[in-house]
């Protein structure tokens, strides 16, 4: 067991494989260092599974399920029921990519809301497969570029559009659904505590740039993050029973060229006439995003600004404390 | 274990850290506000030790440079808030505000000064001048033991904190509160004596090893003679004397003050009190509009010119006086004309004045103030030979005349005193850390605040009591929280939330980087709001 800090479990702890700088990781290590390690973590084939255990050796330090790609949610159904009829009630976790969400495991995600399991199904959303070379999935936002899907003569990069999962999850009508980011710890906080108080499915949808796949600085997976917020384009909303009941506000807009011109996946866009023409149409989709939602006017305290603030003495937020764990 | 071990077990057995080819170091910086304090106070200290409610303890900071916290958050023309970076967000903090707030409940709570050591020194020091200078001179000797006393032609201490600056800016009591704190702590005091005239200075030099001379400048520079002396002619330093001497004057109807430093704005803001007409007659140009250019503006501190205008002081500004208008010896006004250059091209304070361009201001009274020389009469003895123990300081020693200066001037005396007596070298606590700027913050972990002000008390005519209020607790409290702690770490858990890799590790205390794990991403230097975290090339 990993003691090094006082003041958390660390449950994916040190000595894990993932690139420098990975948001995957930096999403994960807060989300189940919220959560503790008194549950049982389902993880689905992907980036966090390859790079947490590797050669034998595991990042994780609490009880972990590694299953197959497609049927995660279906494992963790299996898990809570087991634990259902065995009269116990440790929280069940599944953790999965946006390949294992968004494309391979949506029928199984799909049934375990439908069958009504008490889970939480947290996806660590990085918009392409990127552990396997960067090819894209549902979840590629609009003229990405990734290895199938390259910009070219004919192509602007990914043609189809970013498949509003958040949107069908809420539409089966389940308890508590929302989306959040590396960028805003107090808003992830927020919403991991409420979805860990709440029974039934829930879900849980975290974007986590990929310096490799989004081709930024590994310094900036947080600015990344914080500007997909900004721009409109990643809004971060919870959902109950199919109804949008909590929205944080932009304290302000940024256009969307500030979020592309960091990442590299985006560079064809500022080349030619094309790709103009394409953040235009990005910056139709975030205009879009922010009407939707009411993003700007939302009737709420709760904006980004109040959600980055930092406090003298530490903004806590862990589920140990130096009280629980003895240095 | 090896690193590349492949039994069973936890990933913590590989070391991940020889991935990285830069590391993250924490490192405490310079913020601009102390570092453009004339008397050096860590002013980023002692706000945040007010923010958290340690009034003590930041009182405590604070007067580890400056003894006179009270009468600096009054006075001080605060280059610190010029400084501070905050302005690039919304406002610059407040931070004579909660200086004088702290100043203020040191008094009110009686809190007393201590000695930094019990051992007693023998060698004797004598302080010339119990203003600013002195006093912190003084203040800083005591504390480390050595026997002070203060020599002061006056009969109250203070120096030009008391004969120049007026009541209604700095109350008396104040002043005489913090100057008993810095005596209590064993300093002699002896008033109404003049060196060369009470006492000679060879005396002094030989019953003391060393000497501080903090005399001040306290000699006006005159308006050359136009043949009637000094008649309807008054200097500033003299009019303010007789003012906060409590004189009440009788004045004409009409008064030009002929000068833009803060003694002419006091003496304006005086004579206006005394309910005559004031108009100031300055060479330079309002304040912005030359982007805070020094020597092309007003010198006066902003606020105190505009206190002054909304008291009913008419300003003048880029005029000169050509000559004194008098009828017989009667004075009935001043020629003023515009200013063309005010520097001759040595840079020299020399307006040259536009002809064509003159104007009659009628006045029964010019104060001029403009500028002011040491005397060093009865002192020749001590400054003209070569000998070692004589030290100068504040606004003897020449420019800026501040009295932030005056304080910072008497700590660098006392620590060179202090290294004459003792043999060490003098130690300094300079500050060579590096700059923090406006690009080094991240403004999106700082929530917009507005800036908290000390209530301006409406003025009646005549009235030469406060006119700004103090904070009081909990303005003082906020307005310290909106410091950005440039450069230091205020534990705000950025660097270790953010982590991909679990290599902070959060103590008691701050933070440590494990090198075993860190693969030197860089995301903490970049999400840390104060620019405390810098990243440095590791070879590889």
């Amino acid at each position: 067991m990993d003691t090094r800090d006082a003041f958390r479990h660390n449950v994916l702890t040190s000595g894990h494989r993932a690139c420098s700088g990975c948001g995957e990781a930096m999403a994960a290590r807060m989300v189940t260092d919220l959560i503790g390690p008194e549950a049982i973590y389902v993880n689905a084939t992907g980036c966090l599974q390859v790079f947490s255990t590797h050669n034998q050796q595991s990042a994780w330090q609490a009880p972990w399920i590694h299953s197959v790609f497609a049927n995660a949610a279906a494992v963790a159904s299996g898990v809570e029921a087991a634990l259902r009829a065995r009269g116990e009630d440790t929280p069940v976790i599944v953790q999965a990519g946006d390949g294992g969400t968004f494309d391979i495991g949506l029928q199984c995600l799909s049934g375990m809301i439908e069958r009504g399991h008490d889970v939480l199904f947290v996806c660590y959303d990085n918009e392409a497969y990127m552990n396997t070379g960067v090819q894209r999935s549902s979840s590629t936002p609009h003229a990405v570029r990734t290895t199938t899907s390259p910009p070219g003569r004919v192509s602007e990069g990914k043609h189809h559009l970013k498949k509003d999962l958040i949107s069908i999850v809420a539409a089966h009508r389940m308890p508590y659904a929302a989306t959040a980011t590396v960028a805003y710890f107090p808003d992830l906080r927020a919403k991991v505590d409420k979805a860990m108080r709440i029974k039934g499915p829930r879900f849980l949808h975290v974007l986590s740039p990929c310096p490799l796949g989004w081709d930024h600085d590994a310094a900036l997976s947080v600015t990344v993050a914080r500007l997909a917020v900004e721009t409109g384009l990643f809004p971060l909303i919870e959902l109950e029973y199919g109804a949008v009941t909590g929205v944080t506000r932009l304290a302000r807009q940024q256009p969307v060229e500030e979020y592309l011109k960091l990442q590299g996946r985006f560079k064809h866009l500022f080349a030619d006439k094309g790709g103009a023409e394409e953040i235009r149409h990005l910056q139709a989709l975030a205009d879009a995003n922010i009407r939707r939602y009411g993003l700007l006017d939302a009737n709420t305290e709760w904006d980004t600004d109040r959600a980055s603030q930092t406090q003298r003495h530490g903004r806590g937020g862990y589920a140990a404390s130096s009280r629980e764990v003895s240095p | 274990m090896n690193r590349l071990a492949i039994e069973p077990g936890s990933t913590v057995a590989y070391h991940t850290g020889d991935w990285r080819n830069q590391r993250p170091a924490y490192r405490d910086k310079w913020p601009p506000c102390g570092q453009t304090c004339p008397a050096e106070e860590d002013v980023q200290a002692w706000l945040a030790l007010a923010s958290d409610r340690q009034w003590e303890a930041a009182w405590r900071t604070l007067t580890e440079r400056n003894p006179l916290p009270a009468v600096m958050g009054r006075v001080c023309y605060h280059p610190c808030e010029r400084a501070c970076n905050r302005a690039h967000l919304d406002t610059a903090v407040n931070i004579h505000g909660v200086e004088r707030h702290l100043g203020d409940l040191a008094l009110q709570q009686g809190w007393r000064h201590r000695p930094l050591t019990d051992q007693q020194q023998t060698q004797q020091v004598a302080v010339v001048g119990a203003g600013p200078a002195g006093l912190s001179c003084a203040f800083q000797l005591a504390r480390r033991g050595f026997p002070v006393t203060i020599f002061d032609a006056q009969s109250t201490p203070g120096g030009t904190l008391s004969s120049g600056i007026p009541e209604y800016r700095l109350p008396k009591s104040v002043m005489q509160g913090e100057i008993n704190a810095i005596l209590a702590l064993g300093i002699q005091l002896k008033l109404n004596t003049r060196i060369g005239a009470d006492i000679s200075a060879d005396t002094l030099r030989e019953e003391f090893v060393a000497v501080f001379l903090a005399v001040g400048a306290l000699q006006p520079r005159t308006y050359p003679d136009d043949g009637y002396g000094d008649h309807s002619v008054m200097s500033g330093v003299d009019f303010l004397r007789r003012i906060n001497d409590g004189e009440r004057l009788s004045l004409p109807g009409q008064i030009a003050v002929i000068g833009g430093g803060n003694t002419a704005i006091d003496a304006a803001r005086c004579a206006r009190r005394l309910g005559a007409e004031v108009t100031v007659v300055c060479s330079q140009d309002p304040h912005g509009s030359h982007g805070g250019h020094p020597g092309a503006e007003i010198p006066a501190s902003l606020d105190e010119v505009n206190q002054a205008e909304a008291e009913g002081v008419r300003l003048r500004y880029r005029m000169g006086v050509q000559r004194l208008v008098r009828s017989g010896a009667h004075l009935s006004g001043v020629e003023i004309a515009r200013v063309d250059q005010i520097h001759d091209r040595h840079g020299r304070f020399n307006p040259v004045l536009f002809e064509g361009t003159e104007e009659f201001l009628p006045a029964s009274l010019v104060v001029f103030a403009i500028g002011q020389e040491v005397d060093w009469r009865g002192l020749e003895p001590l400054v003209q030979t070569e000998t070692s123990g004589i030290f100068v300081g504040g606004d003897a020693a020449g420019k800026p005349r501040f009295a932030a200066t005056a304080v910072g001037s008497g700590y660098q005396a006392a620590m060179s005193i202090i290294a004459l007596l003792t043999g060490v070298p003098p130690h300094y606590e300079h500050h060579d850390k590096a700059e923090v700027t406006f690009r080094d913050i991240k403004p999106q972990y700082y929530p917009r605040q507005a800036r908290r002000e000390g209530a301006l008390m409406a003025a009646s005519p005549g009235e030469f009591s406060e006119r700004v209020a103090g904070l009081g607790n909990e303005a003082a409290h906020e307005e310290a929280g909106r410091c950005l702690n440039c450069g230091i770490c205020f534990q705000c858990d950025n660097c270790w939330h953010f982590c991909p890799d679990a290599a902070v590790i959060k103590q008691g205390q701050g933070y440590r980087i494990d090198d075993d794990y860190c693969k030197g991403c860089g995301i903490c230097a970049e999400e840390c709001p104060s620019g405390h975290i810098d990243m440095e090339r590791v070879a590889g």
